[in-house]
């Protein structure tokens, strides 16, 4: 199994700036819909970097790994909150803490951050570490915490999460393309796994308020 | 010898299912001894480790015994646990609670024996999703929030984590090849080829990331929340076998980490994140109306003062930090189930409600008195010990100012424990039924008590043969 590190910069800078965008573009929705098939989108564009390294690199096991990552991001799990969604009701309007001009402005400022952080990391570190990459990789788990963090709705901070996974998971086949195969679906696995569970907790909440809104998890403070 | 790793992990996987499959009463037996056997079988590889036998290192040996010491007694504990709190939940969900408590112990044996980082992280995010479903079990408003946010925060966290195991295999890409092995012991041999700065940078990113699952601060604002509303039981294992999980892999990256850029980083980075987790548990523990969440702040607490040994890098701090590991799961895991039978005899966790646990629970009650004053620090207890051997390792390097900090953070700490603590198990009793019978509940306490009492007495030598050589893998690299 031979793979080579990194990917060819046009196409790795192309899809680079895609994921951002999709990203970015979470802030921008406020209906659950609209945020899970983003969060789809951008997982159809994970799987596809995923085959373009198994097919430059010649590692079927990475090719493998695209196609898996592609059953279950792109087609089970949105799917799976989706049903989540219909559980609460058909139109979900996601709250937001502050206003979505705010949010992108916020949004744009982490990329920026995980920009400059990377450049200066790899100043130094020289080939090992691709700065696009890393920086990519950087901003999607930035830009998915902030998500997290504005979005006080439990299916959105779900959302988030997926879309932090998706950020590792970049992170892992453009900067660690040779980490071995298994370790890789038990990463899937362990994906589906927490989904789950996270669905377990939110039919809990629906059922308990009808609603996927958490200001009721204000009450443990200090 | 060969076959004991196998059964550490068969036997709570064993009894999960069985739990599942069969009736209550029989998982309540099942689970008892599980954790009783799996505790043995922990025992005997960490004293054939010690005597140089089979294939585990000390540092996997000795994380192990407090996953051992918490099971073994969780497994006595939920005996009496299940039948005292079944009121008003169904069988189904008793079997379930079981099932989950032994996966869990199970998840938690396997985290030690593995060899490759990219699969303990795994290991570490499913303890992560089973005790999200353990900690909602308790079925209150607060449990639900206390489980949300814990999955949320530390699945967030460990994402942290797996960039820096993610950087961390890429940083000896040029010098093992594009695909190898990411073996502890791979990286440890090529730690001087590897790519400093990518090291240093995959360290921060664990530290982040599994010290969000160790509750470091800031990272640690589940765990109040996730020990103080989740099941007795789950506490415990949280408190003093989970927060080792974490840190065993903490330890595994500071190793290679000393290994190829040195040891400044690593120390001041656990110096900044240690000190600063000694000042938010001792304080926050000083305002805690809720006695689990006091025995949470005492856990943030006591991994500060961990990772301020680690701080120190001297082989005595250090030594003193791994002793410090076990000491706490024993005596944190007492105090919790202390803390169980008294919220189960007076019916409410303030800590102002209770008082006169001494007579009002005598074995329980005293117990419970016993461990917290062993958690402030109190000699002739472990704690004790290993408090004294962080600091005289800490003053041996001449490092006076993260000492004397750490030092009147303890003062604090011990304060405000024993000003709660003694405000519980002395005064009036209020009009709550009086006495108890020498259980099994009490035998989980006992057997804790024993660990408390004994390592602050003396060290065996087999462990001390452990603490001197993990401390060596931590300090050097060395096996």
């Amino acid at each position: 199994m031979q793979h080579t590190i990194g990917l060819p910069a046009a196409i790795s800078g192309t899809v680079a700036m895609f994921l951002i965008l999709t990203q970015l573009a979470c802030f921008r929705s406020v209906v659950i819909g609209e945020l899970i098939r983003l969060y789809a989108v951008q997982s159809f564009l994970v799987a596809g970097i995923a085959a373009v390294v198994a097919v430059t690199t010649h590692a079927w096991d990475l090719g493998v790994l695209a196609g898996v990552t592609f059953l279950l991001k792109v087609v089970f799990l949105p799917g799976y909150m989706s049903s989540l969604v219909r559980g609460v009701s058909k139109r979900v309007e996601i709250p937001v803490r502050i206003n979505v001009t705010l949010s992108l402005m916020l949004a744009a400022g982490v990329t920026g951050l995980a920009i400059l952080v990377a450049a200066r990391l790899t100043e130094t570190a020289g080939v090992f570490l691709p700065r696009a990459d890393l920086a990519t990789a950087l901003a999607i788990i930035f830009i998915g915490f902030l998500l997290a963090i504005l979005r006080p709705n439990a299916l959105a901070q779900v959302v988030a999460f997926l879309t932090i996974e998706n950020g590792l998971f970049f992170g892992t086949v453009t900067l660690a393309p040779g980490l071995p195969f298994v370790i890789g679906m038990l990463l899937l696995v362990d994906v589906l796994v927490a989904v789950v569970v996270f669905g377990v907790l939110v039919r809990v909440l629906v059922d308990g308020q009808n609603s996927a809104a958490i200001h009721p998890f204000e009450r443990l403070i200090g | 010898m060969s076959i004991l790793p196998f059964a550490m992990v068969a036997i709570p996987a064993s009894a999960g299912v069985a739990s599942l499959l069969l009736p209550s009463r029989v998982g309540r037996v099942l689970t008892a001894i599980a954790g009783v056997a799996t505790a043995i079988c922990i025992l005997l590889v960490a004293w054939a480790t010690a005597h140089g036998q089979g294939r585990t290192d000390a540092l996997s040996a000795l994380f192990l015994l407090p996953v051992g010491i918490v099971y073994g007694t969780v497994g006595l504990y939920t005996y009496w646990y299940v039948r005292a709190e079944s009121t008003g939940h169904d069988e189904r969900h008793q079997r379930e609670f079981l099932a989950l408590t032994n996966a869990f112990a199970c998840a938690e044996v396997i985290i030690p024996m593995l060899i490759n980082l990219p699969g303990a992280w795994v290991a570490l995010e499913g303890t992560t999703l089973i005790a999200a479903l353990l900690v909602r079990m308790q079925g209150t408003d607060a449990a639900l929030e206390a489980a949300w946010k814990y999955i949320l925060i530390a699945s967030c966290g460990l994402a942290f984590g797996l960039l820096g195991v993610v950087i961390l295999y890429a940083s000896a890409v040029h010098a093992l090849g594009p695909s190898y092995a990411p073996t502890w012991s791979v990286y440890l041999a090529a730690a001087h080829r590897l790519d400093p700065n990518s090291v240093r940078l995959a360290f921060v990113f664990s530290l982040v990331g599994f010290g969000t699952k160790m509750g470091l601060a800031p990272m640690h604002t589940w765990l109040p929340d996730a020990h103080g509303a989740g099941p007795t039981t789950t506490s415990a294992m949280l408190s003093g076998a989970l927060l080792s999980d974490a840190l065993y892999i903490i330890l595994r990256i500071t190793s290679i980490t000393r290994a190829a850029v040195g040891p400044q980083l690593p120390e001041h980075i656990f110096f900044i994140v240690g000190l600063l987790s000694l000042f938010l548990g001792a304080f926050f523990l000083l305002r805690q109306r809720d006695t689990k969440r006091m025995l949470a702040y005492s856990s943030i607490e006591h991994m500060g003062l961990i990772a301020c040994g680690l701080g120190f890098g001297a082989p005595l701090a250090i030594a003193g930090a791994l002793l410090h590991v076990i000491n706490h799961a024993a005596t944190k895991s007492m105090a919790f189930y202390g803390a169980g039978r008294i919220a189960h005899r007076y019916r409410t966790r303030e800590i102002d409600q209770v008082q006169g646990a001494v007579t009002v629970l005598p074995i329980s009650g005293t117990l419970f008195v016993i461990a917290a004053l062993a958690l402030a620090g109190l000699p002739p207890f472990g704690i004790f010990r290993s408090e004294l051997m962080i600091l005289a390792g800490g003053l041996g390097t001449s490092r006076w100012v993260p000492a004397v900090i750490m030092i009147a953070l303890l003062v604090v700490s011990f304060a405000g424990l024993v000003r709660l603590v003694t405000g519980m198990g002395a005064g009036d009793a209020p009009a709550v039924p009086h006495g108890e019978r020498f259980g099994i509940a009490s035998l989980a306490m006992v057997c804790g008590l024993v660990v408390v009492v004994g390592l602050g007495l003396f060290v065996p030598a087999s462990l001390g043969t452990l603490l001197t050589r993990a401390a060596d893998l931590v300090f050097g690299g060395a096996s």
